[in-house]
């Protein structure tokens, strides 16, 4: 059953990716950056080159796009940015989705006082303006190691997605197939895990791949606005370098050095907007054109 | 850097100003007369609307230069740090032994409300400076130098005197730095017995403490007040505020009123370099304070129709200093080798490429103020740490250390030699040259990693606290030598004066986080304490510190506590489009604010 | 309306729960904090050539500002002092109170906001409808594709293209402030409003660009949700006139958009804080962020707060809007 599911479910996809050209690229794009991320670094040594006498280099095949204000090239700064701030980004998507789905599925399959106590909490963790509070966190705790950061934007994020998984597993609770496994006597465990999950995968996956996204953007953001320390390679330390120190803004000189992580940023975008809409095309078959 | 170097580090006459939601009147301002509005951006402080009109308030509504002003204004000389220009005060004369001044006020000094600047106003100033403490307005039983009494002469003379016990070679310029306050707006906020606490203050038994604690107790209530109208000694008076600029217009009874040249003054707020930056390129400003600008920003504002640059003497430098905790920073050699293996002038062309010169020698002084104080032919006798691999491979080798196959050094402990290097969030010359002396250092065989702390705050916290190997860190801070060698061998490397004795803790107390040798023995000069030289420097005549600060120059070249990297150079952007006659490059006055250059009789408007 | 009070009365308790827990949580977090205050005011001192004991006898005066005595009894004074909107004293800006320095910065934070939301919320309204009668077209699909990307797009990135281009390539824009106080004073009257506005045009468009993509996504799908239910089958048959379905359409497709307004006031003002810093904009993102340099701690916990509170309120707010405008809702309850 549940592997019919499954097969159903790529089966599903596949066939909504090629349905259109910009999907197909939407997920060369991401599959292109999760290259980068993770073999990005292998192309270049530990420290990159830096040259003084090449600073805001014009751009030419050696430096593509451009270079910095001390003449390391901005293609490589990056690329070499790639990994950090994907495996952030993807270890607390791990983490929303393991609190957001234990906690949305005991809560919509348990019901009664679990339920409420636990979705009091996803709508406390909603409100809780997450950006400002991610902002004084930063000063309290420090947040510069990878998996220390991953787990408080993780631990931040988790309620939009407990709150549709407890949805979901209201809604598929009283349906004919879950109402017969527990007519059958079969345990919970069995029920959760091998009938409950795969239902409801496809919708841990599209949010989880938007909670990404975020996650994404709210720790480059934080690097950009300077309340972390600016010592790793991540985009949005170029864009901080970039904008308040280079003046990019103000110098065409610098220019390619903000366009850079802006560009790689827009690219990334694109890249899950698109294969978003394929999921979303898979998940409400309306949208579906006719 | 964010916050610029002057602000941080200059002007020790820079008292902070202040204001409030002054003047919202519902009427549209009356429109712009002869003069004109002369546009800047105040560094010393955010401008904020809440804030009262206070000189003491953190982000008060004074803005020094222009609607408060000092008895004097401090000149950037080299050697002579009591050199002023006349400001309320018109002249003063000192006792030969330097514990009593007697200043004559200008004769036709009149507050903004038309009413004639008093010797009475200077006592009030006076007393509500000692509500604020600080400098020689610190009643702290058995301090130095402090100021005992204040004795009206008459109506416009005024006379200080020093409290009886050790001098201090800064009396004069702080009494001079003190902020003109009116009587008729401070006066009600002071008890009448007020002077009588000030005097029961300065004993040691318990009544002295009570009196302490009740100025404390005012001076904590008085930094909030501020008058709801601007009661202004100074050229200018504070029109409004709001969240991003102040307005402030000229004051018709300023005692040289007619030497100014605008007849309004806006004051910009900013939140970073880059926005001032962008107000200069726009053509906005007619004047901009310091900012660390990158070479490429510097040509696009000069490509503005009337923008110049003016460059004067910063009394400042940025350096690179250790914690002797962490070995092998506690081997001279160490030190003395890596100073061998920076070039200080690719660290400066990274850092500070057009706010800095490379630093031709270590001695914790900016090099202009080495020269004159102790002169060319002792400045050349100095090791200059020319960028030298051998010197700096035997240097190491004589400390123990060994180099490996790869050419990576390794400790006598056969580790690799490896150490973080510390820079705060925000200064971005620093972050930067940081980043190239850590590349620098690598490729010799030594592995450093430039780390960044989230802000200053806490790399300040962290410092102290001996978290660091390594650091930038301000030093040389003029003109007052004394200041300057404070920040190698004052409390941050153990020697601390209280109540005018000098103890030294040892490395990792009391804030000492260099953790430098008490003692040291240097060439022909034999064992030195500089810690003891620095405080010397506090009590010395001007005229008679020259052979200290040669020992002390000397010490800190041969022991380098710290490898200066580069001096600062004050850039100052204006615009000469709507204003001509600025200051000239080197002027003495070029780091106070476009205020008080106005005082001086620079910027007029063009006819 | 007696149910329209209880709901009220529900979610006030509730608002407040959770004021209680934030102010709880940033009280005991803001005491975990590295950096002393005192500290770097101490260190200033030192730099601008005091020498150590007058420094010390300088900072008194800030000491003064932090608060002292048991935890405890901080906290309870501190609690106390909320009840009557006293948030505690400035230590940077040295006793300042902070309520003064949050509630005159909030009103621009206000404004920048709700204009931002409304221009956003209109205008993917409007093109979430054509999207989703046209989802089969070219118009369509690319509306949905620049609406998603400009939704996913991060807010701070359109902030820096938009200053880029009409505050610094073009300069149409002032780059930074409310108003100019050299030209208008404050007051009511049309040159001041119009100051205002000028100011606040690419703030608030940068909202709105961030902000018309989750609109327009959501306005989509719920009319193509809606397309497909039986009472518009129904209208058609019954021969209504369009203008009638789409009445219809229009009025069952955005209520469940109100739920999402709900959700987006917290993103809004995580991004407030970027589009005040890239645009200079006084208000309480920039509050909060110099308040973290300076290390003012009820400076920081009482900006944190209040925009908590507003969040809260906006949510409490758009909930009541959304029970007054659902018939289903209002009757259930």
């Amino acid at each position: 059953m549940s592997n019919n599911v499954r097969r159903r479910f790529w089966r599903g996809v596949w066939a909504a990716l090629k349905r259109r050209p910009s999907r197909i690229a939407g997920l060369v794009i991401v599959l292109l950056f999760t290259f980068m991320a993770i073999a990005g670094s292998w192309f270049y040594p530990d420290r990159l080159p830096y040259d003084v006498d090449n600073i805001y280099a014009p751009i030419s095949w050696k430096h593509p796009l451009s270079t910095d204000f001390e003449g390391v090239d901005v293609l490589a700064l990056v690329i070499t940015g790639t990994r950090g701030v994907l495996l952030v980004a993807a270890a607390a998507g791990l983490v929303t989705m393991f609190v957001g789905t234990a906690a949305g599925l005991y809560a919509g399959y348990r019901r009664g006082a679990p339920d409420s106590v636990l979705m009091r909490i996803a709508d406390f963790v909603l409100t809780v303006p997450g950006f400002p509070l991610l902002i004084v966190l930063t000063t309290a705790i420090d947040v510069g190691t990878w998996w220390k950061m991953a787990l408080v934007l993780g631990l931040i994020g988790w309620g939009g997605l407990a709150r549709a998984v407890r949805s979901q597993t209201l809604s598929l609770r009283e349906r004919g197939f879950i109402e017969a496994a527990r007519g059958l006597g079969l345990p919970t465990r069995h029920i959760v895990v091998k009938q409950l999950l795969p239902n409801i995968a496809p919708y841990i996956a599209t949010n989880l791949l938007l909670a990404v996204t975020a996650y994404i953007y709210a720790q480059v953001g934080l690097y950009f606005l300077g309340v972390l320390p600016l010592d790793t390679s991540n985009w949005g330390v170029m864009l901080n370098a970039a904008v308040f120190q280079s003046g990019a803004l103000i110098s065409p000189d610098a220019l390619p050095y903000l366009l850079a992580p802006l560009g790689a940023i827009l690219l990334l975008t694109l890249g899950v907007v698109l294969i978003v809409d394929a999921l979303e095309e898979i998940f409400n078959p309306r949208l579906r054109e006719r | 850097m964010k916050r610029s170097v002057c602000a941080i580090a200059a002007a020790l006459a820079f008292t902070l100003a202040a204001g409030a939601t002054a003047g919202c009147s519902p009427s549209k301002p009356e429109a712009k007369k002869s003069g004109g509005t002369y546009t800047s951006v105040f560094a010393n402080h955010a401008i904020d609307p809440q804030s009262p009109i206070n000189p003491f308030a953190g982000k008060g509504n004074s803005f020094t230069g222009y609607n408060v002003t000092p008895l004097g204004i401090r000149k950037n000389h080299l050697t002579d740090h009591n050199q002023h220009y006349p400001a309320i005060a018109e002249s003063w004369q000192v006792s030969p032994d330097g514990s009593e001044i007697t200043i004559k006020l200008q004769p036709n000094a009149k507050w903004s409300d038309g009413t004639p600047v008093t010797a009475e106003d200077i006592k009030t100033s006076a007393a509500v400076a000692f509500t604020q403490g600080g400098s020689i307005f610190a009643i702290t039983p058995g301090s130095t130098g402090a100021l005992g009494e204040v004795t009206i002469v008459d109506e416009k003379t005024v006379k200080f005197t020093q409290a009886p016990g050790a001098r201090n070679n800064t009396f004069l310029f702080s009494v001079l730095a003190m902020n003109v306050l009116a009587k008729s707006v401070w006066g009600p906020q002071l008890p009448a017995d007020f002077w009588d606490k000030v005097k029961k203050g300065a004993g040691s038994d318990d009544a002295a403490k009570a009196a302490r604690d009740e100025i404390t107790a005012l001076g904590k209530r008085l930094i909030t007040f501020g008058p709801a109208k601007d009661v202004s000694a100074g050229p200018f008076v504070l029109e409004s505020v709001n969240a991003s600029e102040a307005i402030l217009t000229k004051n018709p009874h300023f005692y040289n009123a007619d030497k100014i040249g605008p007849e309004k003054v806006r004051l910009k707020n900013y939140s970073g370099n880059e926005q001032i930056w962008n107000y200069l390129i726009a053509g906005e400003l007619d004047g901009a304070p310091f900012t660390a600008t990158p070479t490429n920003v510097v040509e696009q504002i000069l490509k503005v129709p009337g923008s110049k640059k003016i460059t004067g003497l910063s009394q400042v430098s940025a350096a690179l200093v250790f914690n002797q905790k962490y070995a092998p920073f506690d081997k001279v050699e160490v030190r003395q080798a890596l100073a061998y293996l920076i070039d200080r002038s690719e660290v400066q062309k990274i850092g500070a490429p057009d706010s800095g010169k490379p630093s031709e020698h270590t001695h914790g002084l900016i090099e202009d103020a080495a020269k004159a104080w102790i002169g060319d032919a002792e400045v050349s006798k100095l090791n200059p740490y020319n960028p030298d691999k051998a010197k700096a491979e035997a240097l190491l080798k004589q400390a123990g250390l060994t180099k490996a196959a790869d050419g990576k050094w390794m400790l006598p402990n056969g580790q690799p030699f490896t150490f973080k290097l510390q820079v705060p969030n925000g200064f971005s010359d620093w972050v930067a040259a940081g980043k190239n002396v850590a590349n620098q250092l690598t490729n010799a065989g030594i592995a450093v990693e430039a780390t960044t702390s989230a802000d200053y705050a806490v790399y300040q916290k962290e410092i102290a606290e001996g978290k660091y190997a390594a650091g930038f860190w301000l030093i040389a801070l003029g003109p007052s030598t004394y200041n300057a060698y404070a920040r190698l061998y004052g409390g941050a490397n153990g020697w601390s004066a209280f109540g005018g004795k000098l103890a030294h803790k040892p490395a990792g107390e009391g804030g000492n986080w260099m953790g430098g040798a008490e003692t040291a023995n240097v060439a022909g000069l034999g064992t030195l304490n500089p810690g003891e030289l620095t405080y010397q420097l506090s009590q010395l005549p001007v005229d008679q510190a020259k052979d200290t600060i040669v020992k002390l120059a000397k010490y800190t070249n041969d022991q380098l506590p710290g490898i200066q990297m580069w001096n600062y150079v004050n850039v100052k952007f204006v615009n000469t489009t709507r204003y001509e006659n600025f200051p000239p490059d080197n002027c003495e006055c070029l780091r106070e604010t476009d205020g008080v250059w106005m005082q001086l009789g620079y910027i007029q408007p063009k006819k | 309306m007696n149910s329209f009070l209880w709901r009220l009365a529900g979610h006030l308790t509730r608002g407040l729960a959770m004021v209680w827990v934030v102010t709880t949580f940033t009280f005991f977090l803001i005491r975990l904090m590295p950096g002393d205050p005192v500290q770097i005011q101490y260190e200033r001192l030192i730099a601008q050539g005091m020498s150590p004991d007058q420094a010390e006898s300088a900072t008194a005066i800030t000491y003064g500002f932090l608060p002292d005595g048991p935890v405890w009894q901080q906290y309870l004074d501190y609690l106390s002092g909320l009840l009557v909107l006293d948030l505690g004293v400035s230590v940077e800006s040295q006793g300042i109170p902070v309520a003064d320095r949050v509630f005159g910065a909030m009103p621009w934070t206000v404004i920048l906001v709700l204009s931002g939301i409304l221009i956003s919320f209109l205008i993917g309204v409007g093109l979430g409808v054509v999207a989703a009668l046209r989802r089969s077209s070219f118009v369509g699909h690319s509306l949905s594709i620049a609406g998603s990307l400009l939704h996913g797009v991060p807010p701070f990135v359109i902030g820096i293209v938009l200053a880029a281009l009409f505050t610094r390539r073009w300069r149409w824009f002032p780059s930074g402030g409310v108003y100019n106080g050299d030209e208008v004073a404050p007051g009511f009257y049309a040159d001041f409003m119009l100051n205002v506005a000028y100011h606040m045009v690419l703030p608030a468009s940068a909202f709105a660009l961030a902000s018309y993509g989750g609109w327009l996504l959501a306005m989509r799908s719920s009319v193509a949700s809606v397309l497909g239910d039986d009472f518009l089958l129904a209208a058609e048959l019954r021969g209504l006139t369009s203008w009638m379905r789409f009445r219809y359409l229009a009025r069952n497709a955005i209520l469940p958009l109100f739920t999402v307004l709900a959700i987006s006031f917290g993103l809004v003002f995580g991004g407030a804080i970027f589009i005040e810093r890239i645009f200079n904009y006084p208000g309480l993102g920039m509050l909060l962020l110099s308040s973290i340099g300076a290390r003012d701690y009820s400076m920081m916990s009482g900006s944190f707060l209040v925009i908590t509170v507003a969040v809260i309120i906006a949510n409490i707010l758009a909930d009541l809007f959304y029970s007054f405008i659902d018939p289903r809702v209002r009757r259930q309850t």
